[in-house]
């Protein structure tokens, strides 16, 4: 086994590590550090979970993603989507969420901790910009949630898609706001309330209320 | 249920035998008795279950129904009581209690629909415990409880009253809410489509957002909270009493604003008002107020005088 062999295996491989993934971690400092380096990330994330546990809708997000990249199926009853830590490999997939994640709390502890003057002397507005960023840009895809829903729960489907259309409607009122009113603190806190909104659409689509 | 299911047959047979009286054997007679044993059997089928859990103090209780109501009461002591009723064997109920963690779920068995897959739970629980309800369908209810309270559902409505001091989320797609009488809570709503009733609730923070629902408060926004309602086209109302305090901001952006009441001007404000579409100042005391923030895009909104009776 090569380094890409290995590099590749460590997504395809759950249960454990193969005679032939030791072998080769065993004579490629590479490798071995590679792997050490995301065992240090899915600790990390193991223990944001336990600290400080993100918003359902940053999982969801993920899980959108994860989904739209081809790396999850659609939910099936009693089945979580998420992969778990259990495994000693299934970490592996963890990878990309994790540094997500750790991305973003470093973002929040950074903007949190930093003084108001030198935030006020930054320019704000990008900075609110990078936090609502476009829902398609997170991967939240409307016509994978109408799919979703017409799977999950058909009933709802017509709910949920009058529901999807004003949501956008609000976005797109507040994003013109925004646009007019590039100053206006307000205008700009109703954008992000709008995306919550749909956040919210979203976690509802794909939480546990539907059946 | 033996005991029901019994006196409704007994009630059937007499019903037939009065009509047999007055009309001959016929096909109406056969008829009423197929509806008679229809509804014996379906009486029949709903099944009662009850679970018991010891729990310490603020223990955690989550419920997950996706087809029917969910109501949760205070107990008198440190259990947890759970009352199902099952309308059909294509739903079982799952429950787990791990620590001082209580789980209950309706799981749903093939075949299993709105139907045949509804529980209807009545849940007793310490009144420190923190609560977690969904559903899809049915109706939440929580009363009389000092612990955390998260209730989410698609099409459930929501109906919360009586809480004192607690962090109260509520998340709907299009199911009404209704909060009656929460005091000093930390409150967080989210609706996308469905009517949101305030009445008497007060507390550090009182937060709204609505897609196209309309919001209605009926109080006093209390003393020293944050008063934030939010909707993109639904109307807003506020309805206050004389003694009210609070510095208030209101806007709508296409929407009409309405003022009923009196505000003292105040000289600075975030945005640059339109003429009609927006009103501010502060009511009452300013030293105790609190701060209130209407905002809509297209819907109207109204502070009116709460009349005296």
């Amino acid at each position: 086994m090569n380094c890409v062999e290995l590099q590749k295996s460590l997504f395809e491989i759950e249960d454990g590590s193969s005679a032939e993934q030791r072998a080769h971690l065993k004579s490629c400092p590479d490798c071995s550090c590679l792997v050490a380096e995301l065992n240090l990330i899915a600790a990390a994330a193991v223990e944001l979970q336990g600290a400080q546990e993100p918003s359902p809708r940053v999982w969801n997000s993920i899980e959108i993603a994860l989904r739209q990249e081809g790396l999850i199926r659609p939910q099936r009853h009693g089945r979580s989507l998420l992969p778990s830590f259990g495994s000693s490999w299934g970490w592996a997939r963890w990878i990309a969420p994790a540094a997500a994640l750790l991305l973003v709390t470093l973002g929040f502890y950074i903007r949190q901790h930093l003084p108001s003057a030198e935030l006020a002397k930054n320019d704000v507005k990008p900075a609110v910009a990078d936090v609502v960023a476009d829902p398609a840009l997170a991967g939240l895809n409307d016509d994978d949630l109408l799919q979703e829903v017409a799977q999950q729960s058909p009933a709802l489907l017509a709910q949920y898609s009058d529901n999807l259309k004003r949501v956008n409607e609000y976005i797109q009122d507040a994003k013109n706001t925004v646009a007019s009113n590039p100053d206006d603190e307000e205008a700009r806190r109703s954008l992000m309330e709008a995306y919550q909104e749909k956040a919210m659409l979203f976690e509802l689509a794909l939480d546990r209320s539907l059946p | 249920m033996e005991a029901i299911c019994s006196a409704a047959s007994s009630r059937c047979a007499g019903w037939m035998q009065e009509l047999g009286e007055f009309i001959s054997m016929s096909g109406r007679i056969v008829e009423i008795a197929v509806i008679g044993v229809m509804l014996a059997g379906t009486l029949a089928a709903e099944t009662h279950k009850e679970f018991r859990f010891n729990v310490g103090p603020k223990a955690g209780v989550s419920v997950n129904n996706p087809y029917g109501s969910i109501s949760v009461k205070p107990s008198t002591g440190n259990t947890v009581t759970v009352n199902a009723v099952l309308s059909s064997d294509k739903v079982e109920v799952d429950n787990n209690s791990v620590g001082n963690r209580v789980d209950v779920q309706s799981h749903l068995l093939p075949g299993a629909d709105a139907n045949s897959g509804r529980v209807d739970y009545e849940i007793l629980v310490p009144a420190d415990a923190s609560v977690t309800l969904h559903s899809s369908t049915g109706a939440l209810r929580a009363e009389k409880l000092r612990g955390d309270v998260t209730l989410e559902g698609a099409a459930a409505t929501v109906d919360v009253r009586d809480i004192n001091s607690a962090h109260l989320r509520v998340k709907t797609l299009n199911g009404a809410v209704t909060l009656t009488n929460v005091q000093d809570g930390h409150i967080e709503i989210d609706s996308l489509s469905g009517n949101v009733t305030l009445n008497a609730v007060t507390g550090p923070l009182v937060q709204v957002i609505s897609t196209s629902g309309g919001i209605s408060y009926i109080g006093d926004f209390g003393d020293r909270g944050e008063y934030r309602l939010t909707s993109h086209s639904g109307d807003i109302e506020a309805t206050v009493p004389d003694s009210t305090s609070a510095d208030v901001n209101a806007r709508s952006v296409r929407g009409e604003v309405h003022d009923d009441i009196p505000l003292q001007p105040k000289q600075h404000t975030s945005f640059v008002p339109k003429a009609g579409s927006a009103f501010w100042g502060t009511m009452g005391r300013a030293a105790v107020s609190s701060t209130v923030v209407l905002r809509s895009f297209s819907g109207k909104i109204h502070l009116r005088k709460r009349s005296a009776k």
